[in-house]
Order: C-alpha cells, then sequence, then structure tokens
C-alpha cells in the first residue's frame, strides 16, 4: 500500500457510502483507505477498503478491553488521543495501531510519548480535516500541535499517519491536496509520502530477518 | 494608465479546478469571495496580497483562478481548503496549472448529464435518484438543497 487515507466515514457516520469513497479515493491517487466501522475489509474498484474502529475510552483498562471486543473484526485499531499519561499507556500498548485526535488535548504528546511511540511502532494521525473545517485561532492551535509533533517525529523517528477524517466523498482530499495541506505546518513532500504509506507498514511490520539452515 | 511594457508586468499562472458535485451552480462572485477567504485565512493579508488571486471563470463544473506565478501551490492549496460556497457543500478538485488559459482548455471535458432513476426508499425516507457515469447515484431528499446521500448502483442494489 502506497498511498492511504488512515480514516474516513462511510455511510451511516457520513452522507457516502463505503463504494462511492473508494471510487472518489482511487481517483484522487489512493489505493486504500481505512474506513471507521466498516464491517470487513474489502476491494471496491481497485482500492483496498480496511476496516477500522475507533475506540473512545477515558482509561487504559477500559482501552484494553474494547481492544479484544471491537478490535477482533477491525484490521487497523484506532484510540482516541486523552491526557499526557493516558496517551504514553496508548503508544505502548502493542495491540493499538494508531493515536488519534491528539490536537483536542493541550500538551499530550510529549518526548517520552514520541519514544516509546518509536519502539512499540503505534502511530500518530494527523487529521487534516482538523485544518481544512476550523477557523482562525482554532485553525492555528491545530498547526502549531502538528508542527511541534513534527519536530518530535523527526528526532525520534515514530511512525506517523495522515486521515481526512471525511464524512462525505466531498471531504477526501487528493495525495496531492494533502501534501499541500501538510506543506502549511512544515511538513516536506517526502515525509508525506512516507505518512501515506505508514498504514501499509502497520499491517506487515518490518522484522529481522532469521537465516534458518 | 497606460499599459506597462511585458517585461515590467507580473507573470501570472492559471488554475484550473473541478466543482464536485459537478452540476452544482455557483455565481463566480461567491466562488471569489469564499476562495479569497480561505487564501486570507491561511496566508494572512500580506500572503494574500502576494499571491493576488483573482477567479476569472466559474462555469460548467469548472473553476479557473488566477494568480502570480510562484505562488500556484498556495492557490492549491486554498482549493484544498475549501468546503462550502453560498451553503453548498462543495470539493475543488485541482486539475492543471498554465500560464495560458488556452492551455487549459484541453483539460476541461464536457459535464456528464444527470438522469433521473425514480424513487427510492431508505431508512424510511423517500429519496429521488439521479445517475452519473461510474455507476455512480446521487440521491436527494425533497428538493436539491436538502440532504444528499452518495451511493452507487451497487449500494442501492443492497437496499
Amino acid at each position: 500500500m502506497i498511498a492511504t487515507d488512515a480514516c474516513v466515514y462511510p455511510y451511516p457516520a457520513g452522507d457516502s457510502s463505503i463504494r462511492r469513497m473508494a471510487l472518489e479515493a482511487r481517483k484522487l491517487g489512493f489505493d486504500s483507505i481505512v474506513c471507521a466501522g466498516a464491517p470487513e475489509s474489502s476491494e471496491v474498484a481497485g482500492v483496498r477498503v480496511l476496516a477500522g474502529v475507533i475506540i473512545s475510552r477515558s482509561n487504559m483498562k477500559e482501552v484494553i478491553s474494547a481492544v479484544r471486543k471491537e478490535g477482533r473484526h477491525a484490521e487497523i485499531i484506532m484510540v482516541n488521543a486523552g491526557e499526557e499519561r493516558f496517551n504514553r499507556s496508548v503508544v505502548s500498548y502493542h495491540g493499538i495501531h494508531i493515536l488519534r485526535g491528539i490536537s483536542h488535548v493541550k500538551r499530550g504528546f510529549d518526548h517520552v510519548g514520541a519514544k516509546t511511540a518509536a519502539s512499540s511502532g503505534v502511530a500518530v494521525d494527523f487529521d487534516l480535516s482538523e485544518i481544512i473545517q476550523k477557523n482562525g485561532h482554532a485553525r492555528q492551535k491545530v498547526l502549531s500541535c502538528y508542527a511541534d509533533i513534527l519536530r518530535l517525529q523527526r528526532h525520534y523517528g515514530f511512525r506517523l499517519t495522515l486521515s481526512g477524517g471525511a464524512h462525505s466523498y466531498l471531504d477526501l482530499r487528493s495525495v496531492r491536496d494533502m501534501t499541500n495541506l501538510c506543506a502549511l505546518f512544515g511538513m516536506k513532500k517526502d515525509e508525506v509520502a512516507e505518512a501515506l504509506a505508514n498504514v501499509g507498514r502497520l499491517l506487515s511490520p518490518e522484522q529481522v530477518v532469521e537465516v534458518i539452515r | 494608465m497606460r499599459a506597462r511594457p511585458p517585461t515590467l508586468r507580473d507573470k501570472k499562472r492559471y488554475v484550473l479546478a473541478a466543482i464536485e458535485p459537478c452540476y452544482t451552480e455557483i455565481d463566480p462572485r461567491q466562488m471569489y469571495y469564499a476562495l479569497f477567504d480561505v487564501v486570507s485565512s491561511l496566508f494572512g493579508d500580506v500572503g494574500a496580497g502576494r499571491i493576488k488571486m483573482t477567479v476569472i471563470s466559474c462555469d460548467k463544473g469548472y473553476v479557473i483562478a488566477r494568480c502570480i506565478r510562484g505562488t500556484e501551490a498556495q492557490v492549491e492549496t486554498a482549493m484544498a481548503a475549501l468546503t462550502s460556497v453560498d451553503e453548498h457543500h462543495i470539493a475543488l478538485r485541482t486539475l492543471a496549472t498554465s500560464g495560458t488559459l488556452h492551455g487549459l482548455k484541453g483539460c476541461i471535458r464536457t459535464l456528464p448529464t444527470l438522469a433521473e432513476g425514480g424513487v427510492c426508499m431508505i431508512e424510511g425516507q423517500d429519496y429521488t435518484a439521479f445517475h452519473l457515469p461510474l455507476e455512480k447515484v446521487d440521491l436527494f431528499m425533497g428538493n436539491k438543497d436538502q440532504e444528499r446521500l452518495y451511493f452507487t448502483e451497487d449500494d442501492l442494489e443492497e437496499f
């Protein structure tokens, strides 16, 4: 998977069906999308549709039980960010793929969380709908939050993913548009390409090569 | 005021974008205000003054914007950040950039026609279906300004 939109919300959460989203995603340069709430993974019009689940809980114990219950049929498990300690626990848990909604909390992610995320392979998501939908001061806060996390990522090397947070096929953005939007907070073209490919890497993580004789 | 000699004029670039949904009719003036609002929100007054963005045309599902050479990426970013114009939920898909309007004409296609496909019921609500190419179906509840759903023909068979 070369380019994946890490989170879209098809019907009934949004107004477009999974197939319509997939058709549009192919036109916009994606080869796969993660659909929150999709019953199962499938392939539509040459686009791989990955079933995703978003877990929103306030403490880690509830998150772990939700991962066991809800994550059974999902390929990508995402958890909504909370306060700093909670986020550190989330990024250290191996059953979780993506920590999302990081811009919603003030100082939710620091260098300790970044180091943990890098060692455990959990990705942090940049939701670009936060930049598109918000305006003025709220947008400025999101941009500064993403720039801050990007600085940590460049230092510690944890994974980033990019999502459009689309509730309609009209909210999907092309790879080129995503590159332009990410340039607003200083993300370079090659970093965007790597972030778009990271969902594929989460599903098939790199492992040490063993030589069997 | 006399026209400047060509060597002293600003070099311009024209950006072509498709309007989605393609049948949405938008007044060019409203499109200009909406785009300029996004440009000035994203890049500030200084940036907007430097970009000098204007909407040349907004018709038949396409919009052409003009800007100063070197600021095309910023105009494309503004187009990507635009979500609604005049209470219409739309998206602008940038297609091409050129130094002349003539260069963009090759990228403009004729609009597909909306074919009305009767009424269908989804979760107890009546929707009028309009068929588009590639098996796309747009469903309107009541008139076109009310709630919409975007499906495909395969999806309708499931309901």
